[in-house]
């Protein structure tokens, strides 16, 4: 399923909420090519989070579908779940009780990596991210590291597509502009992923993203190489 | 790398269990404390034979201790999965285990297994402090009947958990199949005194529970060493349960499933 000219596809994707009777997405089309980094502005309730869960497998949407590396979100479970990776702003996703390393060890075997591989992967990683003690119990990290844990998480398989959920929502400034340059910089230029992620921060489509869509209510307004004063118009008419 | 996956969250279920240490100790004073008013009533009939009991051996005590421990395991096998899935949702982790390339099933086993893990610890303390400071005598015991119905009896409640689970999935909270179970398992199905004692109109209702077969084919396992054979009518209606709910379980589970990830709830609680 490789080979595809478009690694992310959506089709008429739409999500009604039986429960709230809310359109969460309204006939979402998108096309994401190999190696770009992909931002989805919004404000709070528009859908981003609906799509990147829909995206993720986590969700099934109510009509139309999406595909990721050739795999279709609501056929393709485990294939889809195997080339993307998700890290969202909750750090409540880890056992706190346990270490970071015992975390990852774990995590690592649910994604059906070799013990070995595994290990120094997580070496590698811990030293990308700078954690310096990584046997600690999991409650003892600061929240900006906690987050970095979680990007660690998701990049344990090598995925190909990263979704990120407000990955920066923890991190200070300095964090999270190291962040953004880790991820155009190692992932996307260097190994060639994809990233989708979501903001509300307006300075982190600034000379990172490839593009952004502009979500509200449910439906995709803008698409495109925004500017930040077109994304500002676009957020302030609703 | 299904047994990895099983080992993997056994290996994190017993570090975040050990992390707690005082919880541990409190447990090994807990199983005292359960047996301990049972000894005592057992006392009572001291020297005298209970007609009810003398099908099981005729000790009271010993009769509740394997009521007790093999309850404990029918408590896991219908609530394992459920009170996993709440505990999961609870603590923010099910999203990033869903999220894993893990079948749906190999999660939900691999995640109440734990519970079994911990059943057979305190089984095996329950069954010491029975042994070694209360006088139970265990010299007849059929080990294969007892794994045979011991099998069929996680089977059946296992798969009753998983019907459990599915109202969990769907309404979050009020799951009669649980409450429906544990009030009548415990009140009608042989625990703590055999069903013999009851009228015969409530006894014809306990014969409709699976527990109540478990549980009797257990005793005369244990203490008067039944073959497979003598426990054919036991094994036979345990397998017919087996039967009806294991399909039921999956089903209701699948749709249950579906539907929580349609209506976007599935991480609500």
């Amino acid at each position: 399923m490789i080979n595809q000219p478009y690694i992310i596809e959506t089709f008429n994707l739409t999500k009604y909420f039986n429960r709230t009777k809310v359109k969460a997405l309204d006939n979402i089309n998108i096309k994401v090519k190999h190696g770009q980094i992909i931002a989805l502005i919004g404000q709070n309730g528009a859908g981003k989070t609906t799509l990147l869960k829909i995206l993720a497998t986590l969700i099934l949407p109510t009509n139309g579908t999406a595909y990721i590396n050739g795999y279709d979100v609501t056929k393709d479970e485990n294939a889809i779940k195997s080339c993307i990776g998700l890290v969202t702003g909750d750090e409540r996703s880890f056992y706190w009780r346990l270490t970071a390393r015992q975390n990852m060890e774990f995590f690592a075997t649910l994604y059906n990596i070799e013990k070995n591989h595994a290990r120094e992967k997580m070496e590698y990683l811990f030293n990308l991210f700078e954690i310096d003690n990584p046997d600690k119990r999991f409650q003892e990290y600061s929240a900006g590291i906690k987050q970095r844990f979680g990007i660690i998480r998701a990049m344990m398989h090598n995925p190909d597509v990263l979704l990120m959920d407000e990955p920066t929502k923890s991190l200070d400034i300095s964090s999270a502009k190291n962040l953004r340059r880790f991820i155009k910089e190692e992932l996307v230029l260097k190994s060639g992923k994809t990233v989708i992620f979501t903001t509300h921060r307006l300075e982190e489509i600034k000379d990172f993203c490839d593009s952004v869509a502009l979500i509200t209510k449910g439906k995709i307004t803008a698409c495109g190489k925004l500017s930040e004063e077109e994304i500002y118009k676009c957020l302030s008419e609703k | 790398m299904f047994i990895r996956k099983v080992t993997a969250f056994i290996k994190r279920d017993f570090l975040i269990e050990t992390s707690y240490r005082f919880s541990f100790f409190l447990e090994i004073f807990g199983i005292i404390t359960t047996l301990l008013p049972f000894y005592f009533i057992g006392r009572l009939f001291e020297g005298r034979m209970v007609s009810h009991l003398i099908p099981y051996g005729g000790d009271y005590f010993s009769y509740v201790l394997l009521g007790l421990t093999l309850s404990n395991y029918i408590g896991t096998s219908l609530s394992g999965i459920m009170g996993q899935i709440n505990n999961e949702q609870s603590m923010g982790t099910l999203e990033a285990l869903l999220i894993t390339p893990t079948k749906t099933w190999h999660l939900l086993i691999s995640m109440s297994l734990w519970g079994f893990v911990y059943n057979t610890a305190q089984s095996i303390l329950y069954i010491l402090f029975g042994v070694l400071f209360f006088g139970v005598a265990l010299k007849s015991v059929n080990l294969l009947s007892c794994l045979i119905i011991f099998s069929l009896t996680i089977i059946t409640f296992s798969s009753l958990g998983l019907l459990s689970s599915s109202f969990i999935l769907v309404f979050k909270r009020g799951n009669p199949i649980s409450w429906i179970t544990g009030t009548l398992s415990g009140l009608l199905g042989g625990v703590y005194f055999p069903v013999s004692v009851f009228p015969v109109w409530l006894m014809n209702i306990s014969l409709l529970l699976p527990v109540t077969h478990s549980i009797e084919a257990m005793q005369l396992a244990v203490y008067k060493g039944y073959s497979p054979l003598m426990l054919l009518p036991q094994i036979g209606i345990l397998v017919l349960f087996s039967l009806i709910l294991v399909p039921l379980g999956f089903a209701s589970f699948g749709y249950a499933l579906k539907k929580a990830k349609k209506d976007g709830s599935l991480l609500q609680y």
